[in-house]
């Protein structure tokens, strides 16, 4: 790979970087004239963006697009630097869908001004600014910038009209707002409108400490809160090089495995509401409950949960935690016939979600989908066996995978995910080695040495990336969060195009969005 | 005294209004029951207790629901449109109480003979989806308006089966009015000799009255409340007892086509009416809460694709057999 980059584009600066230390395998610094070339390469060779974000070095910023491949983990960094004043760069969005958010995303934060950008309007901060964000100075926003940010009020045309789906509407789950163009109940084009939600996570981190972020990350995704923690404690773990025990590291994969499947209880409930079916819900929460009642006994909350810490956990598990745990597993593969029976072969159930709402193999790629959304299509892409962490890589399981990509190959493989993790469960609570719970010698106050760290967890809606900039203070200089909601919602809008209202409602549901994880 | 009113208005009218009187009395009573039936259903559907708190077995819920709705102010939508904002919680009640006046509850308990009750029948429920059309449009709401289009398609897509099943009974009774057709079915229910016509018209009927797995018009994770979504206090709970009262109306219809009526051994024959028409009634609870919601072309393609051609075919093997027979 190394060889063929260089080979290809010679006037490019190719670092190789360690892998357990930075998280990814290769640093390249490109220049804005040949950004787009570079860009190009990755696309041939079938490459997916992961994550694009920017960063101010105060005399420069950087833009930071991070690649990774589907079938085998090769972690690229690639980073072009911008000037401070006026800062512009080429679009991507035309070669990488997903992309299009993200610029606006950089554009509204730290005032970057992308070429050629189709739609640069305001995503998250409708109410206007008066300065970037996420600049390290003050930097206002220049008035040209601010007719550019302002968001067009969607008009009516002859044979068609425009309905708010949300912020107040049943089945959004939050405050995502969707522009639909109708024609009849024929869905012409969905617009997802971002931001109810905006708290500036990101922005929040660079203001406390390592220890002071820690109960962040579960207001991000609140169904998730274990996996979220998990990011951000193994990145940091990753920036200061700490080492976590083997105990640690089982029981941080059986909580984290616990909650994957609340979350995908929860999921189950609420994707059957919206298809009208308002009882499986019921039945679901009865078996969610024992779940958030064993990590309430170690964690001691139920549903914000805050529980790892740097190079361990708040405090080590107990019998209780052990045999609830095994009574849950041994309840739950009772109850998963019974869903089987209840929902599965449902006729009406399965008339709605059959080749509905399809996404294409090949169109993931453009999107960066991840999770029950990219497994659907019938690629085995799961982060837990792609770059295994915690004690995934001591564990042997299956990925589900779907065939077609239509919403009930989402929903099988998120019914088969819950027999996977509660097959991990069980080895992990098998094999959980004795030992210390936490790793010695972590300082109370962590000052990371310079540099930069990228960790990357399977969460239960997908890949979910940290990537944390240290400047040896002990706050984070900056600290970016991939949410695999945000690259997931993406696909809506061409999903849904076309699509009857109660299709739209169906493919919504099916993409297991958590808006204040998009929005964060 | 009497006399000289009974001349003045005459028999037949003081035995409607009497009638009338009652009828509201027992659709008020009856969909009280029911909201706390359906709360009860429900709740031990989804392995939970429900009401409980208010009366015995929580049964006077459903009156402290009521003087919550009766309480609360009446908000009126700034846009509205308002003659037919006004009047399409009114006009949803007016049909449903007229057609309780054909229905034989029992041999000799009945408001009105009419010879073509179910003719009656019909016609009025057909008006029902007027008013939602009116509330639908008047509500100056796209959701709403949404919700009383799909209305107004569907039941005019469920009409048509709904008929032609009711058909097949009348060629069997060779009557139209449901006295003689209770009569008729002294021997054998008709649900005996005709089951594709009952499942038929108890399908078409769940589609009438909007309930899930066909509940388009206020699909709720779809449409928000569909048609009555502006709709709050007193108006709203009109549309809501319209519901109710369209449930036990249809099962009503159903009991007296194809149940034989109030026929039935040793208990009278109200009784028997009532056990009958209640257990249709949480066949159709039991319909909500256990089915998702059929998506709006498959709904349509159900009814002209599968409901009609089958009706049809049940309608001529019926005739086929009581010409040869």
């Amino acid at each position: 790979m190394l060889e063929d980059i260089k080979s290809e584009i010679t006037d490019i600066n190719v670092a190789e970087a360690s892998y357990p230390e930075r998280g990814y395998h290769l640093a390249i610094e490109a220049r804005k004239e040949n950004l787009l070339r570079v860009i190009k390469f990755f696309d041939d060779k079938g490459f997916y963006l992961e994550d694009l974000c920017c960063v101010d070095y105060a005399d420069y910023l950087e833009l930071v697009y991070f690649f990774n491949n589907h079938t085998e983990l090769f972690r690229i960094k690639t980073t072009i630097k911008l000037t401070p004043d006026k800062p512009s760069a080429p679009t991507i969005s035309n070669i990488y869908t997903m992309a299009h958010w993200y610029e606006r995303e950089i554009h509204e934060f730290f005032g970057v001004y992308f070429e050629n950008h189709p739609n640069l309007t305001y995503l998250f901060l409708h109410d206007g600014i008066d300065s970037y964000p996420l600049r390290k100075n003050r930097v206002p926003v220049s008035e040209d910038d601010k007719r550019l940010l302002s968001f067009p009020i969607p008009h009516e045309e002859e044979d068609t009209f425009s309905v708010n789906l949300g912020p107040q509407h049943p089945s959004t789950h939050g405050v995502l707002r969707v522009i639909l163009k109708l024609d009849g109940e024929y869905i012409l084009s969905a617009d997802p409108v971002l931001g109810y939600l905006h708290r500036m996570h990101e922005k929040m981190a660079e203001n406390r400490s390592y220890a002071q972020f820690l109960p962040n990350p579960a207001r991000m995704d609140y169904l998730a809160s274990l996996n979220f923690n998990l990011a951000h404690v193994a990145a940091v773990e990753r920036l200061c090089a700490i080492a976590v025990p083997e105990r640690a590291q089982y029981v941080r994969t059986i909580t984290c495995e616990l909650n994957r499947i609340a979350s995908h209880i929860f999921w189950l409930g609420a994707f059957l509401g919206d298809l009208g079916g308002l009882t499986p819900f019921l039945y679901g929460f009865d078996d969610r409950e024992n779940i958030l009642d064993i990590l309430e006994g170690i964690t001691g909350s139920r549903l914000t949960y805050c529980y790892f810490r740097f190079g361990g956990l708040y405090n080590d598990v107990d019998d209780n935690f052990m045999d609830a745990t095994r009574a849950f597993v041994k309840r739950m593969w009772k109850r998963l016939p019974m869903y089987e029976k209840l929902v599965t072969k449902n006729v009406i159930f399965i008339n709605r979600v059959e080749d509905v709402g399809i996404l294409e193999r090949d169109k993931v790629r453009r999107f960066g989908c991840s999770g029950p959304v990219i497994r659907g299509t019938g690629m085995p892409f799961d982060m837990r066996k792609v770059e295994p962490y915690a004690a995934y890589g001591d564990m042997d399981f299956e990925i589900p995978v779907g065939e077609n990509g239509d919403i009930l190959d989402r929903y099988m493989v998120r019914m088969r995910e819950i027999e996977t993790s509660l097959r991990i469960i069980s080895a992990a609570l098998e094999k959980l080695p004795a030992g210390p719970f936490n790793a010695e010698k972590v300082p109370k106050k962590l000052k990371p040495p310079k540099g930069d760290a990228y960790h990357v967890v399977e969460s239960p809606r997908g890949q979910l990336g940290v990537y944390i900039v240290s400047d040896e203070s002990d706050t984070p200089y900056r600290m970016r969060w991939r949410v695999p909601s945000y690259s997931n919602l993406m696909t809506f809008p061409h999903l849904a195009q076309g699509t009857l209202i109660a299709d739209a409602i169906a493919i919504l549901g099916s993409l297991d969005l958590i808006i204040p994880e998009i929005d964060r | 005294m009497i006399e000289q009113v009974i001349n003045i208005v005459g028999m037949a009218n003081i035995r409607v209004i009497i009638g009338l009187t009652g009828i509201l009395t027992l659709i008020t009573v009856s969909t009280l029951l029911l909201t706390w039936a359906e709360r009860k259903v429900a709740g031990h559907m989804q392995r939970r207790i429900a009401a409980k708190e208010v009366g015995p077995f929580g049964l006077l819920q459903p009156i402290a629901d009521a003087i919550k709705l009766i309480g609360k102010e009446l908000l009126t939508p700034a846009d509205v449109e308002k003659p037919l904002y006004f009047l399409g919680p009114i006009l949803i009640f007016v049909p449903v109480l007229v057609s309780f006046v054909v229905i034989p509850f029992d041999a000799r308990l009945q408001v009105m003979d009419v010879n073509v009750g179910i003719l009656v029948i019909l016609a009025f429920s057909s008006l029902s989806v007027l008013s939602i059309l009116i509330s639908g449009w008047g509500s100056n709401n796209k959701y709403s308006l949404i919700g009383a289009v799909r209305s107004v398609a569907q039941n005019i897509a469920y009409e048509i089966p709904l008929l032609l099943s009711v058909l097949a009974v009348v060629f069997m009774s060779n009557s139209l009015s449901m006295n003689d057709i209770v009569e008729a079915q002294k021997g054998l229910w008709y649900v005996f000799l005709q089951p594709i016509a009952f499942i038929i018209f108890f399908i078409a009927c769940v589609a009438e009255t909007n309930r899930t797995p066909f509940d388009l018009p206020e699909g709720e994770s779809e449409l928000v409340a569909g048609f009555h979504t502006e709709y709050s206090g007193m108006r709203f709970a009109l549309f809501f007892l319209a519901e109710y009262t369209n449930i036990v109306i249809v099962s009503a219809v159903a009991t007296t086509l194809f149940l034989g009526g109030y026929n039935g051994p040793i208990l009278p024959g109200i009784v028997w009416f009532f056990l009958k028409t209640y257990f249709l009634v949480f066949v159709i609870m039991w319909f909500r809460w256990t089915f998702p919601r059929v998506r709006f072309d498959q709904l349509l393609n159900f009814s002209w694709k599968i409901l009609m051609p089958l009706s049809f075919l049940n309608l001529i093997a019926t005739g086929a057999l009581l010409k040869l027979l």
